[in-house]
């Protein structure tokens, strides 16, 4: 599904060039559960930034389902993440002058789904993350956890190919951070693609590969049994 | 998707109130003085225009050529009757002529009522009727004017009077003199017109009235403003092509006059506007007023540009997440364009709502009867939609494009600095826009206020102060009123009576071409015949430059002339003009007895005329009445009374010189009412918008102000950073705005030949006015930062 190779990526102010991805490659096949681990600062988030078409790269090619997409522009860009690609982020990101029922509305809207098709698909994933209840909540009126579950929501109401996650248990306790990690796992059963960041060797523990990086590049495999 | 964004566009509002009511009360004021701007100019626009061929009327006006060139927006009276015979280039042609403020008597069972009418009534020929679209509710207008003694009166007129507007073949009489039949009603004259009479009598009892010289055939010596002929071309007749053969008259008529006159056709469309034939509303005024709206639209919307870059970085994280989301950047560009839509719809329901509270103020300023008509007002309509569109546009593009162009994974994590949001320096250059404005209409209000204040202050050559004028009544016998003279001047507490036709300074104006003495041409110039007895220099308290004042006469036997007469007529001195004879109007002579010192007969905008002073008793139109002002609460009953008893038929009237002259700067009064209500408005919008700078301000220094605190800092030292800040902006936008507005109102002020110079103290007190209201609006945002508890702020961090 993802095949990069010689992935560039520098980060240049005035005086300082801070080299954050140093022609890294790697692959992901459809339906893995990839961990990828590292330091602060290795380059997992621009990783993830470049993998979620948030950034480009600076040289190197990005082939996402046979398609090179490295050069998109973005409105290319925008279009390929919002039908593809899902996002859960470790501070959740939920809009907050939205309502739960309206922040997970949102992506259906961008995909152009008619009214009466998004209700009926949000109300089916709210009832999947058992956040139903909450649907006419403002996110500041949940728990931790409970806006995890609603970001989760919201990352698969369109069902897309593939999930990022950026350490999607960071912010959250022990037994919300298992519970979001379960979700991800049945996802995954599903059949959806996960590359997950995490500082966590616990939550790296649901993946089926961890990918440990250093210095903008790719040191280490694991594979999990 | 818009259902969306309104959504978001009204929670966010919920929630930032302040923001929220800043720019709507902002643009609602700014958009508030548009619809009324817009209003006065549509108002104004619309004179005259609802004739049906309107673009085919035009009026016949005179350029008279002496030693200089004056404007007269009238014809000698036997202009019309001529071409109408001579030429076949119109449809019609109308003769009018006005006396304004008649006395109208109506007797009804006995009972006899007086009205005095300002607009007065007006003689006109039937085709009067056929070229303007003045439709008659009863009558024919064939043959309402045809015979003597015969009125149309309107609607309104008709009910003020009768009572009913079954008025045809009712009488009333005119100046206690003459019976008129009515045999028409009209439907009443609409506000937006410059023929406001609404009493029309028929020509030809002009012909049989004490003011016949309008009707004769030879009377091409004059020319009077009280008559106005105007033509309905046909179509297809070019002004050109009548002009060219209009000077044949001239030939014809006037070969030895050294008036030298160029008649010309003005088109109706220019008869309200062009000053220089009285028309009332020059243009130049409605375009300034026209920018001054534009400039408010400009400064709301600086205001909101700046509220919602300094606000940006709040809604970053919103961006952010859309874009992930798969948002693109032009539907987050018309998301912001719908918030902005939103605030704009609510401020223009304020300002609709602030229109109509208004609305009667600006009437009254204006001596105007307009009104608003936001639903059925065809150009309101589109008017107020556009509007609307320009300030969504011009306030919302900014703001949209930046927060649309955020990166996503710089906004999700909050690195977004100042430089993303357009930097301080845009809003800067927005403030220093918005003080420039402001600081422009400041200079110019203080402009006009000194140049109003020049011209009622300075010496005018006489006393205006504590003199009342009172007309003798049009039909007395002079011996009534030399007796009446007497009387008056024997109540306690009148100084001095004289007889005249008007003030020293007056609109009123009769000019013509004067003979000097053994002179055999006639004088090049025009010289201003005021017609005055022997208490006239005493009474306005004017003085001699040589010889002595004129005796006492029933005719005119001797002369006062002025300084300038003396200098145009080349005499060396005002003593070489005593004793030499004046020769005017045909055969009528006097000798200079004395030279009056130089006064002004009109206003500032006009030059000092050649005049004359002399006792012409036809002319006698006025007393003026010098009083005691210590004793004006029992004088002015008793000149009342007086006049009263010598006519008992008449309306009593007076007015004060100096409010007389004071009325020459009408429209100069009116625009400094709109400029200084504009002015405070703009500045208030400013404040507005500085008040949200400084909060977004403080909130971001709060880290720099606490470690500066701990550091040592005093309370004043914090204050100064603010200070420095807004001074600097105030000063940048002094610098921009003081050669603009010097160079506008020098331009403005070159329409007085007598004006002021702008000097240094205008732009001091503007800028010291400014920097007041800045001070005031930033102290308390500015000192709570600077007071704040450094430990408290330091920990927010």
């Amino acid at each position: 599904m993802i095949k990069i190779t010689n992935l560039e990526k520098i980060y240049r102010t005035e005086e300082v060039e801070t080299v954050a991805l140093n022609k890294l490659s790697l692959e992901v096949k459809e339906g893995e559960f990839v961990a990828v681990m590292g330091p602060s600062g290795c380059g997992k988030s621009t990783l993830l930034n470049i993998l979620g078409l948030l950034d480009d790269p600076d040289a190197g090619s990005f082939v996402f389902n046979g398609i090179e997409v490295a050069k998109f522009n973005e409105r290319k860009r925008a279009d390929l993440r919002k039908h593809n690609i899902g996002f859960v982020f470790q501070s959740f990101n939920l809009i907050d002058e939205l309502t739960v029922f309206e922040n997970v509305e949102l992506p259906l809207i961008y995909t152009g789904v008619k009214s009466s098709d998004r209700k009926k698909r949000v109300e089916e994933v709210l009832d999947k993350v058992q956040i139903m209840h909450r649907r006419n909540h403002y996110p500041q009126q949940l728990s931790g956890g409970q806006q995890q579950r609603v970001a989760v929501a919201r990352a698969v109401v369109n069902n897309p190919k593939l999930i990022l996650a950026d350490e999607p248990t960071g912010n959250l306790d022990s037994s919300n951070g298992n519970e979001v990690m379960q979700m991800l796992t049945d996802l995954n059963e599903q059949g959806t693609t996960i590359v997950m960041v995490t500082h966590s060797e616990h939550d790296s523990r649901y993946s089926h590969r961890i990918i440990r990086m250093l210095d903008g590049q790719t040191v280490l495999e694991n594979i999990m049994v | 998707m818009f259902k969306n964004y309104f959504k978001i566009a009204f929670r966010n509002l919920r929630k930032n109130r302040v923001y929220g009511s800043i720019n709507v009360l902002g643009l609602a004021l700014s958009m508030a003085c548009c619809i009324l701007i817009f209003t006065l100019v549509k108002y104004h626009l619309s004179f005259d225009n609802f004739h049906k061929n309107a673009d085919r009327i035009y009026r016949f006006v005179t350029e008279q050529q002496r030693d200089q060139i004056s404007y007269a927006p009238s014809v000698p009276p036997p202009f019309g009757k001529a071409f109408r015979t001579d030429y076949d280039f119109a449809e019609d042609v109308a003769r009018i002529v006005t006396f304004r403020n008649a006395l109208i008597n109506i007797k009804e069972r006995n009972e006899e009522k007086k009205f005095k009418e300002t607009e007065g009534v007006s003689y006109a020929e039937p085709e009067f009727f056929n070229i303007f679209n003045f439709p008659l509710l009863q009558g024919d207008k064939k043959t309402a004017l045809t015979e003597p003694n015969t009125a149309v009166i309107t609607e309104h007129l008709a009910k003020k009077y009768f009572g009913t507007t079954d008025v045809i073949n009712k009488t009333f009489r005119y100046e206690n003199r003459d019976n008129f039949k009515i045999t028409g009603v009209l439907k009443d004259i609409p506000s937006n017109t410059d023929l406001k009479s609404e009493i029309y009598l028929s020509w030809v009892s002009l012909i049989h009235s004490q003011n016949d010289w309008y009707t004769k055939d030879d009377a091409w010596g004059g020319i009077s403003t009280e008559l106005q002929c105007y033509a309905l071309l046909k179509p297809n007749v070019s002004i050109a092509q009548v002009e060219k053969l209009l000077p044949a008259y001239v030939t014809k008529y006037r070969a030895d006059s050294k008036n030298v006159h160029h008649y010309k056709l003005q088109p109706l469309a220019d008869v309200h506007f062009d000053a220089r034939y009285n028309g009332v509303m020059e243009k130049r005024n409605l375009w300034i007023l026209s920018f001054i709206g534009l400039f408010l639209i400009i400064t709301a919307c600086v205001n909101f540009i700046n509220l919602a870059t300094a606000q940006a970085l709040k809604r970053a994280k919103e961006v952010g997440i859309r874009k992930v989301l798969g948002s693109l950047r032009g539907q987050l560009f018309w998301q912001f364009i719908a918030e902005t839509a939103l605030i704009t719809i609510m401020a223009t329901v304020v300002a609709i709502g602030l229109s109509y509270l208004a609305l009667p103020s600006v009437n009254e300023w204006f001596k105007t009867q307009m009104s608003i008509h936001i639903f059925s007002d065809i150009l309101m309509i589109t008017f107020l939609p556009l509007l609307a569109l320009v300030v969504i546009f011009l306030a919302g593009s900014y703001p949209g494009l930046i927060l649309s162009g955020f990166r996503p994974v710089s906004a999700l994590k909050g690195k977004l600095s100042q430089q993303h949001i357009g930097g301080f320096n845009t809003r800067r250059t927005l403030i220093v826009t918005q003080f420039a404005i402001s600081l422009m209409l400041i200079i110019g209000m203080i402009v006009i206020t000194q140049q109003m204040r020049f011209a009622k202050k300075s010496d005018l050559g006489f006393n205006k102060d504590a003199i009342v004028m009172i007309p003798t009544g049009y039909d007395s016998a002079s011996k009534a009123t030399k007796a009446l003279q007497n009387e008056l001047a024997a109540i306690p507490g009148v100084q001095t009576v004289s007889q005249c036709s008007d003030a020293p300074s007056s609109q009123n104006m009769w000019a013509t071409t004067i003979k000097f003495d053994t002179r055999t041409e006639s004088e090049l110039f025009r010289t201003s015949i005021k017609a005055g007895d022997d208490q006239y220099l005493k009474t306005f308290d004017m003085q001699l430059a040589a010889g002595r004042n004129i005796f006492p006469s029933d005719s005119v036997r001797e002369l006062l002339v002025n300084q300038t007469l003396v200098k145009k007529l080349g005499l060396q001195s005002p003593e070489e003009a005593l004793g030499k004879k004046i020769f005017f109007n045909g055969d009528i002579s006097g000798t200079i007895a004395g030279v009056v010192k130089d006064f002004h007969d009109g206003s500032f905008h006009e030059d000092i005329n050649a005049t004359l002073i002399t006792t012409y008793t036809d002319n006698y139109n006025d007393y003026a009445v010098k009083i005691n002002m210590n004793k004006i609460k029992s004088v002015l009953p008793a000149l009342e009374k007086k006049w009263n008893s010598f006519h008992p038929g008449k309306i009593y009237e007076y007015q004060f010189l100096d409010e007389q002259i004071s009325e020459f700067y009408e429209t100069e009064g009116m625009m400094l009412k709109l400029i200084t209500a504009f002015s405070l408005i703009a500045i208030f919008i400013g404040c507005l918008g500085l008040y949200g700078l400084v909060s977004f301000m403080a909130a971001q220094k709060t880290k720099e102000i606490g470690i500066r605190k701990v550091l040592g800092s005093s309370v004043a030292e914090i204050l100064w950073i603010f200070g420095k800040e807004f001074g600097s902006l105030i000063t940048i936008a002094f610098v921009v705005a003081a050669p603009i507005a010097w160079w506008l109102m020098n331009s403005w002020l070159q329409d007085f030949k007598y004006r002021i110079s702008i000097g240094i103290g205008v732009f001091v007190l503007a800028i010291a006015i400014i920097l007041f209201i800045a001070m005031a609006t930033v102290a308390y945002q500015s000192i709570k930062a600077a007071m704040a508890n450094p430990v408290k702020s330091l920990r927010t961090e």
